[in-house]
């Protein structure tokens, strides 16, 4: 292997190589002097890529650059479908799905511990009295005992949704979809791990 | 803007999938929580594509209103930066897209413009700043491809969906822009 000759071989291929690990070729470019040298400078240009990137994103965060930017987009809430709600005779009353939805991320949210994220009502919502399941995906503190979580979960909803709507609700399905790691208990307290149970 | 179901916390602590499923679901503050994690980035590639800082910013600006409205049929929430990346992509394509149609000009595929990229003075390394030069002079072509690809992380299916050309092309442009980056980088040292 006359590393003054040409091997032959493509970036391309060496790329390949690079992102993959492997390569039918693999023999060759382990061996190929040329191709190694053409392999170390790609492996440079990829950290001179990453931190070019990196410098990019310190200097492009000023401080308050993406307050206007947000301020701008005008966040429209989510109605999703509207739900009936018995009114005089002569009212035709409605609240719309993202409120309610919004409501069952607001109690689970009280609850500590956990963390509302997907929430689906499920049946015919805008038909009184249809039934309706409740799907909720959340992310859980370590060291709360999941069922208990659920349960406690499950009630606080069921209780929100009686007082504040007239859904029908069927089921309250709870899926825990996330955990994260404890909180680091502030000095001097007890911390929020205490609810684990101990060994 | 504070709404009385929005997040009753932020921080780092709040995973990307649940804050994408509350924004999916209307939470405004999860929403922006998302933008402050991962505007920076957006706007550091945006940079990188677009022509100038104005026109990045419009491009994040008009990326941000596409995700608000979108953000409910992402299907896999812990994927949502890359998902972000990609709208910021598509958007400054095809900003640059009306830019050369407004302008009236030809479209020269291979000769090298000089976009300013990021402030050299920001650019303090030194093959960080080698890197930042052999990319101001690549072809305009050749230098999306690569920003797509090493800032944006996408697929060559995907560079080649956003540019409207196959993955071959940009197999070739990538290989072509990887071959004069590494020479000159190597030059420069």
């Amino acid at each position: 292997m006359n590393p003054t000759q040409d091997c032959g071989r493509r970036i391309e291929d060496l790329s390949d190589y690079l992102d993959t690990g492997a390569s039918p070729d693999a023999w060759h470019i382990e061996n190929c002097p040329q191709c190694q040298a053409r392999l170390a400078g790609l492996r440079s240009l990829s950290a001179a890529a990453l931190d070019l990137m990196d410098s990019d994103v310190a200097s492009a965060d000023d401080a308050g650059w993406l307050d206007g930017m947000l301020a701008n987009l005008r966040l429209e809430t989510r109605a999703g479908r509207p739900i009936p709600l018995s009114g005089g005779p002569l009212d035709e009353l409605t609240e719309t799905e993202g409120a309610v939805i919004a409501m069952v991320r607001a109690v689970g949210d009280s609850l500590g511990g956990v963390l509302i994220g997907r929430c689906r009502l499920e049946g015919e919502v805008s038909t009184a009295g249809a039934p309706v399941e409740v799907r909720i995906n959340v992310s859980a503190r370590y060291g709360h005992p999941l069922p208990a979580l659920a349960d406690e979960l499950r009630v606080a909803v069921i209780q929100e949704l009686l007082l504040e709507t007239e859904l029908n609700v069927a089921a309250v399905h709870v899926a825990f979809t996330d955990i994260r790691p404890p909180l680091p208990a502030p000095p001097g307290s007890a911390g929020d791990g205490t609810r684990e149970e101990g060994r | 803007m504070k709404n009385p179901q929005d997040l009753p916390q932020t921080g780092p602590d709040i995973p990307d999938a649940i804050l994408a499923e509350r924004a999916g679901d209307g939470d405004v503050a999860a929403f922006e929580t998302l933008a402050r994690r991962h505007g920076p980035l957006m706007r550091a590639y945006a940079r990188r594509l677009a022509r100038s800082y104005e026109e990045a910013d419009d491009v994040v600006q008009e990326a941000l209103i596409t995700a608000w409205r979108d953000i409910g049929s992402l299907q896999d929430g812990a994927a949502v930066k890359a998902w972000l990346m990609k709208i910021v992509g598509h958007r400054a394509v095809d900003t640059g897209r009306r830019r050369k149609v407004h302008d009236n000009l030809e479209d020269r595929p291979e000769a090298p413009d000089h976009t300013p990229g990021p402030a050299q003075s920001a650019v303090a390394g030194s093959a960080r700043r080698a890197l930042n030069a052999a990319l101001a002079r690549l072809p305009e072509e050749q230098r999306r491809c690569w920003v797509l690809r090493e800032f944006g992380g996408q697929s060559y299916e995907e560079i080649a969906g956003t540019l409207g050309i196959s993955a071959a092309s940009v197999r070739g442009r990538l290989a072509r822009a990887r071959t004069t980056l590494v020479i000159e980088m190597e030059e420069w040292r």
